[in-house]
């Protein structure tokens, strides 16, 4: 299987006035391709820090990250948003859709900013909310979606330009059981079909079980890595 | 680009009260300073034409003595050949050659100085539109015996009215002192109350004779047929007669062309003042609007939009809705001033007879500078443009990772 996400010696050390806080303390992993993966922990044990170095939104402060064999740790920050557009897929918490945009704009807004063709656009954005069961709701805006639908799009989203893989950070913290069992339904599909490789910060014992592979931080270090057969 | 432009346009309607309120400020803003400007530039502009229309033509033409000593005994020369020259001239629409002597107009009651012009009153009549200015009375005519023209301040403070004898007394060219008695043909107002208290009208041969000379001519006032022409033409009559003074109207009278420039300055301090006032208000607008998109800006950021995109978004945003509400102030703006520029804005009932004083007429039609349409979105854009730059460096400063998780 081919590695998309390679990490050495990964390290995050912030320093506030009391202490220097080690977020990530030396992690080094790898990310294979297809790869359903939960990264689990208590609260501030680098969850969110990990995803964070890894999907470029932060800077190490020691350590290497390559994304499909590139090291992304040395880049500029110009780069790194050029960087992200184009290979990374990201799913928030609180969905952050655009809220003057409709479910298929907010879908092909990504694409858009990759200035794909607008046929290319509109077939993808609407093949993508079909999948994701949203194939009414193409002109409905986000105050018009539940949370669950709007988490939907927001799957959509991340998944239409066909990144190399996809971060979530707690995608089904604000849903209600249902819906969350439905997106990941959804995810574990796309992840199959699209051979897409997922990554989850989560608390959720739900999606825990669900993934293929449980990596829990604790302090900032990998405590346990296990591959769920 | 294009969904950029969506995407800004359909943000400032995410709080559409908020937004309104701004237009509404922005379009009473405008409009406001549009009618400030008008009525501004109309006032200088009525003031800039009745003073050249009325008291000082586009030129006049003396001998340099008279300038000096003010004595009717310096008179143009070469009088025959200037009058066909000017007669001839395609540029000069009108002319009119006066006698000009300073002296007393006396009444049973009152004496006040006045200066007296003597005047063809055909040729006046083409070149200052007196005869238009009689408001009692009627205007010189050739038949009566010594008529006079005085003006409305002048009349109401001599206790004259057409009709009424009076006495002219003044220095003949020997320097002799000499007086006649006039009748009172018709009383003439202008926008000057002064001008319309220091100056009487008689016929040029009436004066002439108890001057000692029939045709005594110290002053030539020429309008052209076009203004522009002005500075051209006292260059050539300038070489053509050196030994005449021939000055224009705005060496005549610096003050008319200071009040020229005045109306057009005014525009720009009046406008700079309310942009500058609504600069403030977008900019707050823009923060709030900055401030409660944090998390989305942190999304957008996040998912690859670069931080050019995102400071265009915000400028786009600003430019949308300071434009919105420039459009409104215009058009309420310059529909006012289109409705009142023919009607007036009458401030006689507000303490505006006192204009008069100050050579302004009381009713004031606001104008607007065609070129104003161009300016005016120009300043709106530059300001759209310059107070955006603030909130938007706020947005581009954010830190995705944290900004995508702010509460």
């Amino acid at each position: 299987m081919k590695t998309v996400i390679k990490t050495t010696n990964l390290q995050k050390i912030y320093n506030n006035s009391v202490a220097p806080v080690k977020a990530v303390n030396n992690i080094s992993l790898e990310f294979q391709e297809g790869e359903f993966t939960a990264i689990v922990g208590p609260s501030g044990s680098g969850k969110t820090t990990f995803l964070n170095l890894i999907g470029g939104l932060d800077k190490p402060t020691g350590g290497e990250i390559y994304i499909d064999g590139t090291e992304i740790s040395t880049m500029k920050e110009s780069e790194l948003f050029d960087f992200r557009l184009r290979n990374i897929g990201f799913v928030f918490q609180s969905y952050n859709l655009i809220p003057v945009l409709t479910a298929k704009e907010n879908v092909s807004f990504i694409m858009l900013l990759q200035k794909r063709s607008k046929a290319e656009m509109e077939q993808r954005a609407t093949e993508m909310l079909e999948q994701v069961g949203l194939s009414d709701k193409l002109n409905s805006r986000p105050n018009q979606l539940s949370g669950g639908q709007q988490q939907r799009v927001a799957v959509a989203r991340a998944l239409a330009s066909k990144p190399k893989f996809v971060l979530a950070d707690e995608p089904t913290a604000n849903l209600d059981t249902e819906s969350a069992f439905n997106l990941l339904d959804i995810m574990e599909k796309l992840n199959k079909e699209e051979n897409i490789t997922l990554i989850f910060s989560t608390h959720d014992q739900r999606v825990i079980e669900r993934a293929g592979r449980v990596i829990t931080l604790v302090d900032g270090s990998v405590s346990k890595d296990e591959v769920i057969s | 680009m294009k969904t950029l432009l969506i995407i800004s346009w359909r943000n400032i309607w995410r709080n559409p009260q908020r937004s309104f309120v701004m237009i509404v400020a922005i379009m009473a803003g405008l409009w406001g300073g549009l009618m400030a400007a008008s009525l501004a530039q109309g006032l200088m502009n009525q003031r800039f034409r009745t003073g050249v229309e009325q008291e000082y033509s586009h030129l006049q033409i003396h001998h340099p003595e008279f300038i000096k000593q003010d004595n009717a005994k310096y008179v143009i020369d070469k009088r025959e050949e200037l009058s066909n020259h000017l007669d001839n001239d395609e540029l000069v629409a009108a002319w009119s050659g006066r006698t000009i002597v300073s002296g007393m107009m006396g009444t049973a009651t009152l004496t006040s100085g006045v200066t007296i012009k003597g005047i063809d009153p055909e040729m006046e009549a083409q070149t200052t539109f007196l005869d238009k200015n009689i408001i009692d009375g009627s205007y010189l005519e050739e038949s009566a015996r010594n008529p006079v023209l005085i003006g409305r301040s002048l009349a109401e403070k001599t206790k004259t009215r057409p009709g009424s004898r009076i006495v002219l007394t003044f220095q003949d060219l020997e320097g002799e002192l000499a007086s006649a008695s006039f009748r009172v043909s018709g009383v003439f107002q202008t926008a000057n109350s002064y001008f319309d208290e220091t100056n009487v009208f008689v016929l040029k041969q009436d004066i002439g004779q108890y001057l000692g000379k029939e045709m005594v001519v110290n002053e030539i006032a020429i309008v052209l047929n076009d203004l522009d022409q002005v500075s051209e033409f006292a260059r050539t009559y300038a070489s053509k007669y050196p030994e005449l003074e021939i000055r224009t109207w705005s060496q005549l009278s610096p003050q008319l062309a200071f009040y020229n420039e005045l109306g057009s300055t005014m525009f720009m301090i009046i406008l700079m003042i309310i942009l500058m006032a609504l600069a403030f208000g977008l900019m707050n607008t823009m923060l709030m609007s900055v401030i409660e998109r944090i998390r989305e800006l942190g999304m957008l950021m996040s998912i690859g939009m670069s931080k050019r995109r995102v400071f265009v978004m915000i400028l786009l945003e600003t430019t949308f809705l300071t434009l919105t509400g420039a459009f409104g102030g215009m058009l309420v703006g310059y529909t006012t001033v289109h409705i009142f520029q023919n009607k007036g804005i009458n401030l006689g009932n507000v303490g505006g007879d006192s204009l008069t004083d100050f050579g302004f007429e009381p009713i004031i039609y606001p104008e607007l500078a065609p070129s104003y349409g161009l300016i005016l979105p120009i300043l709106v854009i530059i300001t759209a443009f310059a107070t955006s730059i603030y909130p938007a460096l706020k947005a581009i400063r954010l830190k995705p990772a944290e900004a995508v998780r702010q509460e």
